[in-house]
């Protein structure tokens, strides 16, 4: 089974983020795997350890900085790595998506997962573009797949515990909302010796595409409101918290 | 081309969300200014779809349709798209939404706007952006464009109408689908329905274990409230995903929301900005949940329950 | 003087036991050998020297424990006393006309005056020995004394289960007892003209049983015949002790208490690949093989781990020790030697016990033969990460976060420095102008809101004082002590190269801590990886700044009764006690020490990677432990002194006790009696800084 993780590495928003023109000053931001992609990387990984065959994880390199996540991945056993040098850390989830499956196309995957979405998909996620690009369904929001033989059932959530079980031909793409088992964790020394060992092969991005988005401007959002801060111990802050429920007839 | 808005609608178990109608309205409004029709589109059975305020509605029904099902729902809509040749598809930017939006966009080579919380009359489309620490705002080339837009952006009651809807069958074949549908899933049984409870008293990623829930579930019980939860909680298996508030969980509308160890990502705002009271305990005085909520504290929420229970 | 016949029969005996004896000590130190290498080992015959002295004069048990060591180094002094005794006894068991009584007046041109002296020492010694043995045994078997017992939810060999060791103990006791008694016999059948004044035990009980030849013949066999059989099942027993303790001293940890043993052993070993940490027990040092064979289970570390101490944890260093020995007994002696190969989570320690561990060094200390469960415990968890064990879902995240932000509480790099940048004055960042003193700030003291108030008010005394002093903003990383000691050293590795790194940018003459458990890694790990400089914890920096006149006490803080609490790793680790009490001293505060203080001082809990930890034992925490003690402490001056009416504090050095004690006093409901604070909040008000009055201006939206 050839089982393909399309990742997506973005601006991180622990900090503070600075803006630049009309875009994030990418030079003053750290850059992250997104938070659905180690989802998605251990349901690969899950489906490998139930069925056998390999891992494959691509991503465009951003900033030049990809190499960490990729090693992560095969440290948390993904086993092969492939990077698309695009070496631009505004290219949209468009363009993302286009060089992403023009990588995988010579990939023959039975299975391509990605993460739900990303905290930058402006112009969408790249799961459902890489269907599209690729000719294969898409069904997002997963939280559980099983293989069997070629086809994969997968469970769709829509929301408070509401979803659907879906039986997919293979091949198709998913886009991980959770994996099964929370993502396992990687040792670094494990992930060091990956760093020596290990060849990412390096594809150069192909197939032009543009998301048709002009950015016109990028602020943080203007705030109408903030809460009424209440001061003091931890002890005072709750008593002030039970004299208010208290007052609205809530305690 | 035309200065039409198409509409997609979503709705389950016989009843259409929120965003349908908000979608609608927000249609009507703008196509109106541009001298184009709003039109809702209603895909699969079992619903009554004479109930939007859209100039028109069309409603598809087919066997294969009546359950959602990325890949059928896509094909129709698709087709409708082509014929109608729209200035604006509108999406929700919810759990079927997004299966479609950013496919079609691929599918047809028109741009997508995501995460969209307002349109303007010129296009314009203003978006959250990174986790809502960001709004952007963006115009979209061309003559046609997608916008996938957040739930709870316009008012409700502007899509709300009787239209009388077009029934039709499906303009395209949907007789080799890769896609089946195989059963719905419903929540586990026997737990508690938190869209129905007065009081939440709801914790975050910052309740640090499941051990510790055990707390929360205490104060809870002190003040006849129920315990709900932000999605870090539910993935980490610390509660049932029938706890999870938020846009992949429900949407609550209480009149206490006592917020432990939650910063507030967009996605859970989105499941109770609405709540009477808010009250948020955070250890980070920056935390976005301090823009929402009605009271707030920088205190350790350890600390804060336990002396609240010494008080209840 | 024995028959021709019973010679035969003793020398029988004596060649086959000293060859079961023999096979024994093989047997021990081929698996010994077998360990991994151990770090380096200066002078080695030096060490041993200077243990031997430590054992003759029995120092190291008498760090805990005054009344039962006292009694140790009775049976001590006895053994050895009993080691000449017994060969003398030999002796007038096979050479014709050697007797010693009475001086030894059949002997031709006897030394009578060291012969008496020496008759004199061995009858005393007995009684001393018959003293001491009874009162251990007493302790174990009738007052069934807790602290040699184990509670119900630590692993523990079956063997051990099954009560292997208390049979152990009533072997030798009994053999003690026979063998000391006998002897005493046989000397006072020796008596045949009445009573020898050096001899005033065997005198009484001659005048009680008379003169026998045969009662000679029968008390030397029963005195001489029990050794044969008892040294060789030393060897095989916990009384290996008796051998191995003085060695395992000699040759115990000689690196500073603050450094680890690294994962894999530095020294190269050709065709030999180790893995890190420990999984099977050759995968530990071979020192720490040994400690095994050198534990007699005293306890002494159960007694002062603050995690077996707490209810429901099921850690107990010295159950670990036991285990590993009936693990290599079972191997060695046995015929199980299958059971090397299981994890030593399953025959030595269980995983539970193995993340419960918060490294505080209290069992190390207190050992008093050298051993260091600790460290294996470390190289347990260390190998335990690399295969993959699931571990604790908060320490998951706390490490995730460190590999990816450099701090534990999934904050952005960025944000490490916010606290500086609200300052009233500017904070220096060190890595783009020289200073001085380069501050580490730490994790906790930078990103809790619950701490930060107490770090601006470091800053604060630090400009007042005129230091010439900066942080490192978003350079700084964790220092990764307890990263390490949570066994994640590829982590530790590259969190000391991150901040190996920002060292190198910034231009300082020496670091200075708020944080005690980067203040022992930055100090004593961190040389190892090139970084050699001089650190210091913010106590002794303010001590300087008060002693240097720069920073003046304006109020005495009189009104205040205050006890301090040892952080672990300033203190037991460090030796960092006298700043701390220096500084109290002169803000004038009444000072009181709690029991358990310096060398002794008991864990928070929050080390090791405890405070990461989503699951924490039920129970009574070690926190609530020592706020009780404190409590009972001032208890006592209270007393004393039934009118004071002073504010009670408990001070802290150290951002985690600042948040495990603030907990701890509420948790036990000792709010208004006892208030915890770090000692720059006292410094702070002696010498008369204040928080800024202006309220900080509303967070701007994020």
């Amino acid at each position: 089974m050839n089982i393909v993780v399309a990742i997506k590495h973005i601006p991180s928003i622990a900090d503070d983020l600075p803006v630049s023109g009309n875009t994030v000053d990418f030079d003053s931001v750290d850059f992250v795997l997104n938070e659905f992609d180690e989802q998605s990387i251990e349901q690969a990984v899950l489906v490998k350890e139930a069925v056998g065959g390999t891992v494959t994880v691509v991503g465009v390199d951003m900033i030049g900085e990809l190499d960490a996540v990729l090693h992560l991945a095969l440290a948390k056993g993904a086993d092969k790595a492939v990077k698309i040098t695009g070496d631009d850390p505004a290219a949209d989830s468009h363009t993302q998506a286009k060089w992403l499956s023009e990588a995988i196309k010579g990939m023959s995957a039975d299975i391509i997962f990605a993460g739900v979405q990303a905290s930058n998909d402006l112009d969408g996620q790249i799961g459902p573009m890489l269907a599209a690009y690729l000719d294969m369904p898409y069904i997002g929001g997963v939280s559980s797949v099983e293989v069997a033989g070629d086809s994969a059932t997968v469970n769709k959530e829509f929301a408070g515990g509401v979803g659907a079980k879906y039986e997919v031909s293979l091949p198709m793409v998913v886009g991980v909302q959770a994996s099964v088992k929370p993502p396992r964790y990687a040792p670094v020394s494990k992930v060091r010796q990956v760093a020596q060992t290990a060849t990412i092969e390096k594809v150069a991005p192909s197939g032009e595409v543009s998301s048709g988005l002009t950015m016109k401007k990028m602020a943080p959002p203007v705030v109408t409101g903030h809460a009424e801060m209440i001061e003091g111990s931890s002890k005072e802050v709750a008593a002030k918290i039970v004299e208010l429920l208290k007052s609205k007839g809530l305690a | 081309m035309s200065n039409d808005i198409l509409v997609i609608t979503e709705h389950m178990d016989g009843k259409f969300s929120d965003v349908s109608f908000e979608m609608v309205g927000k249609a009507k409004e703008l196509a109106n200014a541009w001298g184009g029709q709003s039109i809702a589109v209603v895909v699969g059975g079992g619903v009554s779809s004479n109930v939007f305020a859209s100039d028109s509605t069309i409603h598809v029904d087919d066997a294969a349709l009546s359950n959602f099902n990325p890949e059928a729902y896509g094909k129709v809509i698709e087709a409708l798209v082509k014929e109608k040749s729209p200035k604006v598809v509108m999406f929700g930017w919810t759990a079927t939404g997004m299966d479609l939006a950013a496919w079609l966009s691929a599918k047809l080579g028109v741009p997508c706007a995501a995460y969209v919380k307002n349109i303007g009359a010129d296009m314009t489309m203003s978006c959250q952006a990174y986790g809502g620490k960001m709004s952007a705002d963006v115009s979209p080339e061309g003559d046609m464009a997608i916008a996938a837009c957040l739930a709870g952006s316009f008012p409700v009651e502007a899509g709300q109408g009787s239209t009388a809807a077009t029934t039709m069958a499906s303009p395209v074949d949907l007789g080799s689908l890769k896609v089946k549908f195989v059963e719905a899933i419903k929540p586990a049984g026997g737990d508690v329905d938190i869209t129905s409870q007065v009081k939440l008293v709801s914790i975050g990623r910052g309740i640090g274990g499941k051990e510790n829930v055990e707390l929360a579930e205490e104060l809870a019980g002190k003040i006849g409230a129920t315990v709900s939860c932000s999605r870090p909680v539910v993935d980490a298996g610390w509660l049932p995903r029938t706890r999870q508030v938020g846009k992949s969980g429900l949407k609550v509308k209480p009149k206490l929301y006592l917020m432990l160890g939650i910063s507030g990502a967009p996605e859970h705002l989105e499941g109770m900005k609405s709540a009477e009271l808010i009250i948020a305990v955070n250890t980070d005085k920056k935390a976005p949940i301090f823009n929402v909520a009605h009271y707030g504290a920088t205190a350790d929420l350890f600390e804060v329950a336990e002396a609240m229970l010494e008080l209840l | 003087m024995l028959t021709l016949v019973e010679k035969i029969i003793f020398i029988l005996l004596a060649i086959t036991a000293a060859g079961f004896t023999f096979h024994g000590f093989k047997v021990i130190i081929d698996s010994i050998r077998k360990g991994r290498p151990a770090p380096e080992l200066k002078d080695v015959p030096g060490s041993l020297v200077k243990a031997a002295i430590a054992v003759l004069f029995q120092q190291t048990i008498f760090k805990a424990r005054k009344v039962l060591s006292a009694i140790h180094m009775g049976l001590f002094f006895g053994l050895i006393t009993y080691a000449v005794v017994n060969l003398v006894d030999v002796l007038e068991g096979l050479v014709p006309g050697f007797e010693l009584v009475y001086g030894g007046k059949h002997l031709p041109n006897a030394p009578t005056g060291l012969i008496n002296a020496f008759n004199l020492i061995a009858d005393v010694m007995s009684g001393f020995l018959l003293i001491a043995i009874i009162v251990f045994l007493v302790r174990r078997f009738i007052l069934k004394d807790k602290a040699l017992e184990y509670r119900d939810n630590v692993l523990l060999n079956p063997k051990v289960k099954a009560g292997g060791q208390a049979r152990d103990s009533l072997t030798v006791g009994v053999f003690v007892i026979m063998h000391v008694g006998a002897r005493l016999m046989s000397q006072a059948y020796r008596l045949d003209a009445g009573a020898d004044p050096f001899m005033p035990i065997a005198s009484f009980l001659n005048s009680m049983f008379g003169a026998s030849e045969v009662g000679v013949h029968v008390a030397w066999w029963i005195s001489l015949g029990w050794v044969m059989f008892i040294i060789p099942y030393l060897s095989r027993s916990k009384h290996t002790h008796f051998f191995m303790s003085p060695i395992n001293l000699g040759l115990a940890k000689q690196n500073p208490r603050g450094q680890l043993d690294p994962a894999i052993p530095l020294k190269v070993i050709e065709g030999q690949k180790f893995d890190p940490g420990a999984k099977q027990i050759y995968d530990l040092a071979w020192t720490r093989v040994m400690d095994a064979y050198a534990c007699v289970q005293c306890n002494r570390c159960q007694d002062v781990c603050p995690m077996n101490f707490a209810e429901g944890a099921p850690l107990s260093p010295s159950a670990l020790e036991v285990n590993k020995r009936y693990l290599l007994k079972e191997a060695t002696f046995g015929s199980h030697a299958d059971r090397l190969l299981l994890p030593l989570t399953e025959t030595v320690i269980s995983p539970e016990a193995v993340w419960s561990c918060t490294t505080c060094y209290a069992c190390v200390r207190v050992c008093p033969v050298g051993n260091e469960p600790m460290a294996d415990i470390v190289d347990i968890r260390r190998r335990m990460l690399i295969d993959g064990y699931e571990i604790d879902s908060g320490v998951q995240n706390a490490l995730q976060s460190l590999a990816t932000n450099g701090n534990w509480m999934s904050k952005g790099k960025r944000l490490r420095g916010r606290w500086a940048k609200e300052m009233e004055f500017p904070v220096k960042n060190a890595t783009e102008e020289p200073v001085e003193y380069l501050w580490f700030v730490g994790d906790t003291a930078s990103f809790d809101e619950r701490v930060i108030p107490n770090t601006k008010m470091v800053a604060r005394l630090f400009n007042q004082g005129g230091l010439d002093f900066g942080i490192m903003y978003q350079n700084e990383s964790n220092s990764g002590n307890d990263v390490r000691r949570v066994g994640e050293e590829g982590l530790f590795e590259q969190l000391v190269e991150q901040n190996m790194a920002a060292f190198g940018k910034a231009q300082f003459k020496q670091i200075v801590t708020t944080d005690p458990h980067s203040f022992n890694t930055l100090k004593n790990e961190y040389p190892q990886f090139g970084g050699k400089f001089e650190v210091k914890h913010y106590t002794v920096t303010l001590l300087k700044l008060i002693e240097e006149g720069k920073l003046t006490i304006k109020n005495k803080l009189s009104n205040y009764k205050v006890t301090f609490h040892d952080p672990c790793y300033l203190g037991r680790y460090n030796g960092g006690f006298t700043a701390p009490r220096k500084l109290l001293e002169l803000l004038g505060v009444e000072f009181v020490e709690m029991p358990r203080n310096c060398e002794n001082s008991f864990c928070c809990g929050a080390g090791g990677g405890q405070i990461w930890m989503g699951k924490v034992a039920p129970g009574e925490r070690p926190a609530e432990n020592r706020i009780k003690e404190a409590l009972t402490t001032f208890e006592v001056g209270r007393i004393a002194n039934p009118t004071y009416q002073k504010t009670q504090l408990f001070i802290v050095t150290c951002p985690k006790d600042m948040i495990m004690y603030s907990d701890a006093v509420k948790t036990t409901g000792n709010e208004g009696k006892i208030e915890v604070r770090d000692i720059i909040q006292l410094v702070a008000e002696a010498v008369g800084v204040e928080e800024p009055k202006v309220a900080e201006a509303v967070p701007s939206p994020a």
